[in-house]
C-alpha cells in the first residue's frame, strides 16, 4: 500500500513537471505533446538573437498599405461632413454638453465627462461661444452660427484614426500585411462606424481609445521577455492611461478594463507557475508593478477628469437637481443661497429628498382592516405628494406647550412639533404598523382639539444633517426623529392603493442612518428671500473633490440603471450580431434623405460567422488534443489562442455584458464589439488561407534561447478570397452609402432593395 | 493513477465512492487498485474501525470494504446499524415535522393560492401559475381523495377550515410526509458518497432540525415536494456514479433513468427545479470530459456513455415534465380564470366555442376586432369618457365578448356601399362602434396613461348622423397573411392588419397598461408613430353582414394540439413570472440569504404566529462550510500552481469531490437568483441550504479525521445538541404554539428579524384568559355586529395603550365585527365610490379581481343598465 502511494506520487510530480496545466494528458506519457518552440530549437539553430522576423521590404510594404488604408479612412470619415447641416440623433445631448462645458454651467450626465470636453475644447479652439443648445433634432446649424463641421472634425478624425490603430494591432500581433489590411478594410466600410463616428457623438472616442488600450497592451505583453525595462514600462503605462481614457469617456470602457484585465491576470497566473522559475519576490514584483500602471495609474487619470469637469462647471445650471445641497453650494448662483432661516411658527413645506414628495395630510382615514388583515388606528391619513397644495403646510411648533420660542430660529437637534395646518392636527407616529410594511411604524395625525394624552407621541427632533446649525430652506437636509419610539419619518417610491389615492406611503424607520430618511424644507408661505431681510451670505461653498466625485459618480451609476423607458427604437443585444434592427438619425421632409444607422450587412454577418468558426475550432481542437491528436502545428495554435484569442474574448467582453443590463440599450452598443468581429474576421480568413505563422515576433530577453525564424506562406488563394471579401465588403457598404451619408435620397424602390430585414423601418419607404 | 490526477482537476465531479460495488469492483480488478484506493482503503478502515468502537459494532466485521459488504449482507435487516439509525432518524422526524400538523385550522400564507389551485383542479376549471403543475396536482388528488369540498375556495389567509369541512389535514400531510422523506436522503446521500456514519447522521439530524423546512413542509406548499424531488435526484447520481465502474450494467442504467425521472419531477413542481438540472449536467459533461480523455474508453463506447446520459438526462425528464402537463390540461378542460391570459385558439380548447365567420369582409360588415400584441382582447368602446385629454368616449381594450366589441366598417367617406364590396389592402376605412354611434378617432392629444411623445390619444367621437371628420380615417394594411388572398383581401382571422391613421401617419396600439378606474382598468390603446410591429397588429374575429350569401367560405381557429398548447402555457408562465416584480412586504434579495438576515411572517392569530425562519445555528455552520471550502480550494488551487504536492494523504480528494459536487449544486440553486429581477423570498434558498447542509457533514466528517476517534462521536453529539436546542427555542414560530414575551425577545439572533414580541403575553397563563375573552368577543359579534363595533370603539376612546394591543395582536379577531362598520363608513367618505357609479361595474369588478367568468356567450350583456339606457336614447 505504502509503495503504491509512492509510485502515485512519483508519476504526479513527473506530471506536474511536464505539463501541469494539462494534468490528464500526463497519464499517457506516449501522447505527449511536441514540446514548445523553446525546446524544439536544434543545436544547428541560428545562435544570434533575432530582432525581427520581417524584412526591410515587407516594412516598406506594411507602411504603404498603413498609409493608403488611413487615407481611405480619412475620406470615408470625412466625405460631406458638413452634411446635413442640421442636429442629428444624439447630437442633441452631446452638442449641448460641449455648450454647457463652454458657459461653465453645470449639467448632469451619465457619461464620465472627457469625450464631451474633449468636443467642449474642440469648439474653444475653433472660437464656438456655446450659445446653441442643440434642442431638436433637425435644427439648421448655419441659421444659429454654429461652426458644427469643426465640432464634427474632432470624433471623425478619431474614428479615422481607429484604422490604422486596427491595423498596427494586428500587424503587431504578428499577422501578415494581406490579414492586417483587412481588418483595416472592413473597419472602414462599416456603414455602423462611418455613420456613428462622422457625427458630435462619444462613441468615436470610445472605440479611438479602446483601440489605443489593445494595441498598447499587445505591444507591452511582446516586451515580457525583458520585464522592468523602460520599454516594458512605458507599454505597460501606456495601456493603464488608455483603459482610462476610454472608460473616461463612457462607463463601457469597463469592458476594455475587463478585457485587458483577464489578459493580465492570465499572464501573471503563468508567472506563478513554479516552472517560470521566479522566486514569489520576483512575482510580487510583477504583480506590484501592474498594480501601479494597471490600477493606480488608470484610477488617477479617470479622477483627473473630474476634476477638470467641476473645475470648468462652476456656475449653477440644469444640472443643479440631481445633486445634493451641499453640492449645489459649490456652483455660483445656486438656489440654496436663496434659502432662509426657519423660525418658530412658520408655516413650512417638507419635501423628501430622494423622492421629492411633499409630507401631506388630509381628510381622510386610514382604513381600518388593509387587504391582507391587519388592522390599523384609523387615523388621519398623512401620505407622501407629488404637487403642491395647501395641504402640504405644516406650522412648526417647539416641544413646550405654550410655544413660546415663536419667532426664535430652528436650531438643529431641536425638539420640535408639526401642526398639519390644513386639518389642525399634530403630526404624531405610534407603534402601529404602517399601511404596506409592518416592520415600519404608522404616522399619523391627531387633532388639536382631543386633550393632550397623545403629547409624547408628536414630538420630534429635528437632527440637521447638513447645511449649518440652524434650519434653512433650500439648504438644510435633515431628519426627524420621533422621541418616544426613536423612528424617523421615511419614505418610499411605493404608492398606496386607491384608500390613499396612489399617493406615497409615509412611515416610520427603524433604520435611522439610511440616507433615504432626509428631507428639506424647500417654501415658508408667505416669504421669500428677496422680501426678508437676509441673513445668509450668497457666497459659494467649496467642498472636497473627493466627495464630489464619488457624488457625482455615484448618481451616474443609478441614473444609468435607471434608463428603463422603453424607445422604439431600442434593440435587444442577441439582434445586433445579426443587424435586425437600425436607428433612424435624422430625416427630412422635404428632400426626403435621411440617415440611417445600419451596420454593413454582409459584412457583419460575414464575421458572425467567423466568430462562430472560432468556437468551432478551438472546440474542435481542445476535444481532439484531450484524445491525443494534435491537429495544429504547435505555434499555428499557440497564435490562434493568443491573438485571436485574445481578439475573440474583447468582442465577448464587449459584447455578453450588455445581456445583464436592464437599461434600454441600441444597436450603436454594439460598436466596440463590431471593431473586434472584424479582427476576428481577417484572422480567421488567416487561419483558413494561409500557411504557418510568422515568428518569432515577440522581443527575445536575456535569458531566451535562440529561437527559429518561421514564415508565414501566403498563398495565391489568400490574397483572391480576400479581394473577394473586401469587393462584397465595398460593394454593400456603397450600397448602403446614401443612408449613412444622408446625402442623397434614394427612391421608394431603392428603399425596398435596401431592406434586407423587414424590420428595418425606413422613413419615406411608401 | 487515473484517480490520482483526475480528482484534482475535477471539480464538478461527484465523490469517489467507497461504497460495496465499488470496492467488489476494485478488488477484484486489481489493474485498478490504484495508491489512491488503498488510502482509500486505509481511511476506510480507519473509520471503520472507529465505528466498531463507537456504535458497538459486531466483531464478525473487517476491516476492509469487500468483507464489510458482505457482512452487511449477512446480517439480518433489523440488526444492519445505518438502517437502524436511519430508522430512529425518520421516526423522530416523522413526530418532529408532523407534531401537531392541524394547527393552525386556518388558511395559512400560501395556501391561498395552492389550496385554490386544488378546488380548481376538482372543478376542472382552468387556471393560470406560474409553476408547473406537479406538486399542485398530488396536493389536488389528496384534497379529492379525502373529499374537498371545491366550493371552498381559500380566498384569503385566516380563512377557517373546520367549518366547511376542509380536509386540510391529509393535504397538510402529503406535503409533510414529504419532507420527512428528505431526512434519510440526506443521510444516504452522504453516506454513499463515502463518509462515515457519523456524518450522513448529522447531515440528516440538521435537516429534521430546520425549522424553515420544518415550517415550510407542514403546510400546503409546494417546497416541500421539491426539495424531495432535489434531494432524490442528488440521490439517485450519487448511486449511478458509484456505478461508474460497471458501466453499462443494470443498476448504472436504473440509477440513471432514476435520475432522469427525478430531475423530470423537481422541474415539474416549480421551475427552481431547473438548478438541479444544471448542477447533474454539469457533472454530466465533466464525466464525458474525463471519459473522452480516457484512451482506454473507445469513441464507440463514449458514445454508448453519450447517448445512455443524453436519453436518461433529456429525454427522460422531457418526458416527464410534457406528461405532467398532458395530465394537468387532461383535468382543466373548462373555461375558468386562467382563459384570460391564452391566445383565442387555446381557448377554443377550454369549451368556448366561436362560431364559423365568414372569410371575406365586406363593408358594412359588424365585425369584432382582436389584438394581436397582447392577450388585452377586444378592440372595445362604451359610453364613458376619458378623464384626461379630449374628455371624448373611452377606446379600451376589453378581454371578453361583449355587443360593445362591435364595429362597422364603413367607406372612407362614412358611407355603406350597397352590396357587398370587400375590402382590400391599402383600403382606408372608418370604424363606427354600433352600440354607442361613435367613430374610431385619434388626434394630437396625450393618451391618459403613456408619456411618451409617440404616443396620440385614440377616442370615440361624433353622434348619430355626423358625417365624420379625416382624423376617422384608418388605413388597413396587412402585414401577415396565411395564404395569397388574405395578403390582398381582408380576411377574418387570416389576415393580420395594421391600422393606419392616415392624417397623423401613426397605428392603432395597445399594450399591456391599465387605465385607472374611470376606465375600468381596462388596457390602454393609443396610436403611435414608428411602433414595434407585434402591438400594432390585429385581426377580425367575427365577421356578420346580412348580404353575405350562405355559401360564402368560413373560417375558425385552429385548435392547437397538445405541443402547442404545452408551448404557449409554458410561454405565458414565463412572462407572467418574470413580470411579478412588485414588492412585498417579506421579500428579500439573494444576498441576505446565507446570513439569515430575516424571515417570513405566515400567520398570525389569537397571540400566536408562524413566522419561517431558519435554524441560526445550522444555518450558519453550512454558510461556514460553503466559506472555508472556497478558502481552502483557493489555497490549494494557489499552492498547486507554485509546485506544492498537498494531498494529505488522500485527504484532499477525500474532501474535494464529495464537497465539490455538493459545493457545486448549492451555487447552481443559488446564484441564478441573482440574475432574477422578480420579488424572492427566504424560502427560496432551502434548496441551496439542503446541499450547504451536506457539505457541512462533509467538513465535518473531514475534520473528525484530525482529532481522535472517540471524540468525534462527542462531536456529533455536541453539534446535534445545540441545533436542537436551538431548534426548540424557535419552535413557537415554527409550530404556531404559544409564547412569552421574554422568549420570543430571547430568540431573536439578529436584530433584522422582524416579528414581533409585543404580540404575545408576558406568560402562559394568560392564554387561557385570552380564550375565554375570545369565546365572549365571538358570541357578541355573531348575535349583533352593531354593538360589538361600540365596545370595541369605546375600548378605544378610553386607553390608548389598548389600542394599539387591539391593532396589532388579537385584534386581528376581535375587531372583525367593528372593522366591516368602521370600514363602511370609510367607504363613504372615500371619494373613489364617487367614481363607482359610473357604467361598467361589471368589468371595473372583473378588473379587479379577475374572478368573474367570462362570458362568451353572445347573449349576455355584461354592460350594466345606464349603458343599455344610453344605447336607448341614442337610437
Amino acid at each position: 500500500m505504502l509503495e503504491d502511494t509512492l509510485r502515485v506520487q512519483t508519476i504526479y510530480i513527473v506530471a506536474t513537471a511536464s505539463e501541469s496545466t494539462l494534468r490528464q494528458r500526463s497519464t499517457f506519457p506516449k501522447h505527449t505533446p511536441p514540446t514548445d518552440s523553446n525546446a524544439s530549437a536544434t543545436e544547428d539553430a541560428p545562435k544570434k538573437v533575432i530582432k525581427s522576423v520581417f524584412t526591410s521590404a515587407e516594412k516598406t510594404n506594411s507602411l504603404i498599405a498603413l498609409a493608403g488604408l488611413t487615407a481611405l479612412a480619412i475620406i470615408s470619415r470625412f466625405y460631406k461632413i458638413n452634411e446635413p447641416d442640421e442636429v442629428v440623433f444624439d447630437e442633441v445631448h452631446f452638442g449641448k454638453f460641449a455648450s454647457y462645458y463652454l458657459r461653465g454651467s453645470y449639467f448632469f450626465d451619465v457619461h464620465p465627462p472627457l469625450a464631451k470636453m474633449m468636443l467642449a475644447a474642440m469648439g474653444y479652439f475653433i472660437g464656438y461661444d456655446g450659445h446653441f443648445l442643440f434642442d431638436n433634432i433637425g435644427d439648421k446649424y448655419n441659421d444659429n452660427n454654429v461652426p458644427y463641421i469643426g465640432l464634427r472634425a474632432l470624433p471623425a478624425f478619431l474614428g479615422a484614426m481607429t484604422v490604422p490603430l486596427v491595423y498596427m494591432t494586428m500587424r503587431e500581433a504578428g499577422f501578415p500585411i494581406l490579414t492586417c489590411a483587412l481588418a483595416a478594410f472592413f473597419v472602414i466600410f462599416d456603414n455602423m462606424l462611418v455613420t456613428q463616428t462622422r457625427l458630435i457623438l462619444l462613441d468615436s472616442m470610445l472605440v479611438f481609445f479602446m483601440m489605443c488600450s489593445i494595441y498598447s497592451y499587445v505591444r507591452f505583453y511582446k516586451t515580457r521577455n525583458n520585464p522592468f525595462t523602460l520599454k516594458w514600462w512605458s507599454w505597460m503605462i501606456a495601456t493603464g492611461v488608455s483603459i482610462a481614457l476610454t472608460t473616461s469617456v463612457k462607463m463601457v470602457g469597463l469592458f476594455t478594463v475587463a478585457t485587458i484585465g483577464v489578459a493580465v491576470i492570465w499572464d501573471l497566473w503563468e508567472l506563478l507557475d513554479i516552472r517560470r522559475r521566479l522566486t514569489m519576490q520576483q512575482f510580487m514584483n510583477h504583480f506590484y508593478a501592474r498594480a501601479i500602471g494597471l490600477i493606480l495609474i488608470p484610477v488617477v487619470v479617470y479622477l483627473f477628469w473630474f476634476y477638470v469637469h467641476f473645475a470648468i462647471l462652476t456656475n449653477s445650471g440644469p444640472g443643479d437637481d440631481f445633486m445634493s445641497t451641499e453640492f449645489q453650494e459649490t456652483l455660483k448662483g445656486n438656489t440654496m443661497a436663496d434659502g432662509i432661516f426657519v423660525k418658530y411658527g412658520d408655516n413650512i413645506t417638507i419635501r423628501h429628498k430622494d423622492t421629492s414628495v411633499y409630507l401631506h395630510s388630509h381628510e381622510h382615514n386610514y382604513p381600518l382592516r388593509y387587504d391582507d388583515g391587519r388592522i390599523s388606528s384609523a387615523g388621519q391619513q398623512v401620505t407622501g405628494y407629488s404637487h403642491e397644495d395647501p395641504n402640504n403646510l405644516w406650522q412648526i411648533y417647539s416641544d413646550n406647550v405654550e410655544n413660546t420660542k415663536i419667532g426664535k430660529q430652528v436650531k438643529d437637534k431641536d425638539v420640535i412639533r408639526l401642526l398639519h395646518v390644513a386639518t389642525s392636527s399634530w403630526l404624531l407616529a405610534h407603534d402601529v404598523a404602517s399601511p404596506t410594511m409592518t416592520t415600519n411604524e404608522e404616522i399619523t395625525t391627531y387633532s388639536i382639539n382631543e386633550d393632550g394624552s397623545r403629547f409624547n407621541e408628536t414630538t420630534f427632533q429635528i437632527i440637521l444633517e447638513s447645511g449649518g446649525d440652524k434650519l434653512r430652506t433650500m439648504a438644510s437636509n435633515f431628519k426627524l426623529l420621533h422621541q418616544s419610539t426613536k423612528v424617523a419619518i421615511w419614505t418610499h417610491a411605493h404608492k398606496l392603493p386607491d384608500w390613499g389615492f396612489e399617493q406615497q406611503e409615509i412611515n416610520g424607520n427603524k433604520n435611522l442612518v439610511q440616507k433615504s430618511n432626509l428631507w428639506l424644507s424647500d417654501n415658508i408661505e408667505g416669504k421669500n428671500a428677496s422680501e426678508i431681510d437676509q441673513e445668509s451670505s450668497k457666497a459659494v461653498k467649496t467642498r472636497s473633490f473627493i466627495l464630489k466625485f464619488l457624488e457625482l459618480q455615484g448618481k451616474m451609476i443609478s441614473h444609468n440603471a435607471g434608463l428603463t423607458d422603453s424607445h422604439p427604437y431600442q434593440s435587444s443585444p442577441i439582434e445586433w450580431p445579426f443587424l435586425v434592427k437600425g436607428i433612424s438619425f435624422w430625416t427630412e421632409n422635404e428632400t426626403r434623405k435621411q440617415i440611417y444607422l445600419v451596420g454593413n450587412p454582409l459584412g457583419m454577418w460575414i464575421a458572425v460567422a467567423s466568430l462562430a468558426v472560432i468556437i468551432g475550432v478551438s472546440g474542435a481542437d481542445l476535444l481532439s488534443r484531450r484524445r491525443g491528436f494534435y491537429p495544429l502545428n504547435q505555434d499555428v495554435q499557440k497564435r490562434f489562442y493568443y491573438a485571436t484569442g485574445f481578439f475573440f474574448i474583447g468582442w465577448i467582453f464587449h459584447y455578453i455584458p450588455f445581456f445583464l443590463m436592464g437599461r434600454a440599450l441600441f444597436l450603436h452598443h454594439y460598436m466596440p464589439a463590431l471593431v473586434f468581429s472584424y479582427m476576428v474576421l481577417a484572422a480567421v480568413h488567416g487561419f483558413i488561407f494561409i500557411e504557418g505563422v510568422d515568428g518569432p515576433i515577440s522581443d527575445a530577453g536575456p535569458e531566451t534561447r535562440p529561437r527559429q525564424l518561421q514564415r508565414a506562406v501566403v498563398p495565391v488563394i489568400a490574397y483572391a478570397s480576400g479581394i473577394i471579401l473586401m469587393a462584397i465588403h465595398l460593394g454593400s457598404f456603397l450600397f448602403f452609402a446614401p443612408l449613412s451619408y444622408g446625402t442623397s435620397a434614394p427612391s421608394v424602390a431603392g428603399l425596398a432593395r435596401r431592406k434586407f430585414l423587414p424590420q428595418w423601418d425606413y422613413h419615406f419607404a411608401k | 493513477m487515473r484517480n490520482g490526477h483526475s480528482s484534482a482537476v475535477d471539480q464538478t465531479g461527484v465523490p469517489v465512492y467507497r461504497g460495496s460495488q465499488a470496492a467488489r469492483g476494485s478488488s477484484l480488478n486489481n489493474n485498478n487498485s490504484t495508491a489512491t484506493d488503498s488510502r482509500q482503503s486505509l481511511d476506510e478502515s480507519r473509520e471503520h474501525h472507529n465505528h466498531s468502537k463507537a456504535v458497538h459494532s459486531n466483531d464478525n466485521e473487517d476491516n476492509s470494504r469487500f468483507t464489510k459488504f458482505k457482512s452487511r449482507r449477512s446480517l439480518p435487516w433489523y440488526q444492519s446499524r445505518e438502517l437502524q439509525i436511519v430508522g430512529a432518524i425518520t421516526l423522530l422526524s416523522l413526530i418532529v415535522r408532523l407534531w401537531a400538523i392541524d394547527y393552525p385550522t386556518s388558511v395559512v400564507f400560501d395556501e391561498v393560492h395552492f389550496g385554490g389551485f386544488a378546488s380548481k383542479y376538482i372543478k376542472n376549471r382552468f387556471f393560470m401559475d406560474v409553476h408547473p403543475p406537479l406538486a399542485k396536482m398530488l396536493i389536488a388528488l389528496t384534497g379529492w381523495l379525502f373529499g374537498l369540498n371545491p366550493s371552498f375556495d381559500f380566498k384569503e389567509i385566516g380563512l377557517d377550515y373546520i367549518e366547511p369541512k376542509v380536509p386540510y389535514v391529509p393535504m397538510r400531510l402529503m406535503c409533510g410526509i414529504m419532507g420527512v422523506a428528505v431526512v434519510p436522503m440526506a443521510f444516504y446521500t452522504v453516506r454513499n458518497s463515502g463518509h462515515s456514519i457519523h456524518a450522513a447522521t448529522l447531515a440528516a439530524l440538521l435537516v429534521l432540525f430546520e425549522n424553515s423546512l420544518v415550517t415550510q413542509s407542514r403546510l400546503i406548499l409546494l417546497d416541500s415536494p421539491l426539495i424531495l424531488f432535489t434531494a432524490f435526484t442528488a440521490l439517485a447520481w450519487v448511486n449511478f456514479h458509484n456505478q461508474r465502474k460497471n458501466a453499462f450494467s443494470d443498476d448504472w442504467f436504473i440509477w440513471l433513468f432514476l435520475t432522469g425521472v427525478g430531475l423530470g419531477l423537481s422541474g415539474s413542481v416549480k421551475w427552481v427545479g431547473l438548478f438541479i438540472i444544471a448542477t447533474i449536467g454539469t457533472s454530466t459533461i465533466n464525466q464525458l470530459w474525463d471519459l473522452w480523455g480516457d484512451l482506454k474508453v473507445s469513441p464507440r463506447s463514449w458514445l454508448n456513455h453519450f447517448i445512455a446520459r443524453a436519453v436518461c438526462l433529456i429525454v427522460v425528464p422531457v418526458a416527464v415534465y410534457m406528461l405532467m402537463f398532458e395530465i394537468h390540461f387532461l383535468i382543466l378542460h373548462n373555461g375558468g380564470d386562467g382563459d384570460g391570459f391564452m391566445s383565442a385558439p387555446f381557448q377554443m380548447t377550454l369549451g368556448h366555442s366561436l362560431q364559423d365567420s365568414p372569410l371575406s369582409v365586406a363593408y358594412g360588415a359588424s365585425v369584432s376586432i382582436r389584438h394581436q400584441g397582447t392577450k388585452g382582447g377586444y378592440l372595445h368602446s362604451h359610453a364613458s369618457v376619458y378623464e384626461t385629454g379630449s374628455k371624448q368616449q373611452q377606446i379600451t381594450l376589453y378581454p371578453h365578448k361583449d355587443t360593445n366589441n362591435d364595429w362597422i366598417i364603413q367607406k372612407k367617406d362614412g358611407t355603406v356601399p350597397e352590396g357587398l364590396e370587400y375590402i382590400q389592402h391599402g383600403d382606408v376605412i372608418r370604424l363606427m362602434h354600433i352600440t354607442t354611434n361613435k367613430r374610431l378617432h385619434s388626434h394630437e392629444h396625450k393618451p391618459p396613461m403613456t408619456e411618451d411623445e409617440n404616443h396620440f390619444e385614440v377616442s370615440g367621437y361624433g353622434f348619430k348622423d355626423f358625417a365624420g371628420d379625416a382624423n376617422d380615417e384608418w388605413r388597413v394594411e396587412i402585414v401577415e397573411n396565411n395564404d395569397e388572398e388574405s395578403g390582398k383581401f381582408l380576411h377574418t382571422l387570416n389576415s393580420k392588419f395594421k391600422l393606419v391613421h392616415t392624417n397623423m401617419n401613426c397605428d392603432l396600439f395597445s399594450h399591456k397598461v391599465k387605465l385607472p378606474k374611470w376606465a375600468f382598468e381596462q388596457q390602454e390603446v393609443t396610436c403611435m408613430r414608428s411602433a414595434v410591429l407585434a402591438k400594432t397588429t390585429w385581426v377580425i374575429e367575427s365577421n356578420i353582414h346580412a348580404d353575405y350569401p350562405e355559401d360564402a367560405p368560413k373560417v375558425n381557429y385552429k385548435k392547437p394540439g397538445f405541443l402547442g398548447k404545452f408551448l404557449e402555457l409554458n410561454k405565458v408562465m414565463w412572462e407572467t413570472n418574470a413580470g411579478l416584480l412588485d414588492s412585498h412586504p417579506y421579500d428579500s434579495r439573494p444576498s441576505s440569504w446565507p446570513l439569515l438576515k430575516r424571515g417570513i411572517s405566515f400567520w398570525g392569530r389569537e397571540q400566536k404566529h408562524i413566522y419561517l425562519v431558519g435554524n441560526p445555528v445550522t444555518w450558519f455552520m453550512s454558510t461556514a462550510a460553503i466559506v472555508i471550502y472556497v478558502a481552502i480550494r483557493g489555497l490549494l488551487f494557489l499552492r498547486d500552481k507554485r509546485g506544492y504536492n498537498d494531498d494529505f494523504n488522500g485527504l484532499r480528494e477525500y474532501y474535494e469531490l464529495s464537497g465539490g459536487f455538493f459545493f457545486v449544486a448549492w451555487a447552481f440553486h443559488y446564484f441564478p437568483f441573482f440574475l432574477m429581477d422578480r420579488q424572492l423570498f427566504l424560502h427560496h434558498y432551502l434548496p441551496a441550504l439542503y446541499f450547504a447542509i451536506l457539505l457541512f457533514s462533509v467538513t465535518f466528517d473531514v475534520a473528525c479525521r484530525f482529532i481522535p476517534s472517540r471524540a468525534r462521536l462527542v462531536a456529533l453529539v455536541l453539534i446535534a445538541s445545540i441545533a436542537i436546542y436551538s431548534f426548540r427555542v424557535r419552535a413557537p414560530l415554527t409550530y404556531g404554539s404559544e409564547w412569552t414575551r421574554s422568549e420570543c425577545e430571547a430568540s431573536k439572533v439578529l436584530t433584522t428579524w422582524d416579528y414581533d414580541c409585543n404580540q404575545y403575553p408576558d406568560n402562559y397563563a394568560q392564554y387561557v384568559s385570552n380564550a375565554a375573552a375570545k369565546t365572549a368577543a365571538v358570541e357578541s359579534t355573531t348575535n349583533a355586529e352593531e354593538p360589538a363595533a361600540n365596545v370595541d370603539s369605546f375600548e378605544r376612546d378610553t386607553e390608548p395603550q389598548e389600542q394599539q394591543a387591539v391593532s396589532e395582536g388579537e385584534g386581528v379577531v376581535d375587531a372583525v365585527g367593528a372593522g366591516a362598520a368602521v370600514a363602511a363608513a370609510a367607504a363613504v367618505a372615500e371619494p373613489v365610490g364617487e367614481d363607482a357609479q359610473i357604467t361598467d361595474p361589471a368589468e371595473a369588478k372583473m378588473a379587479q379581481d379577475g374572478e368573474i367568468e367570462p362570458t362568451f356567450d353572445f347573449e349576455v350583456p355584461v354592460e350594466d343598465d345606464e349603458v343599455s339606457e344610453n344605447e336607448k336614447n341614442d337610437a
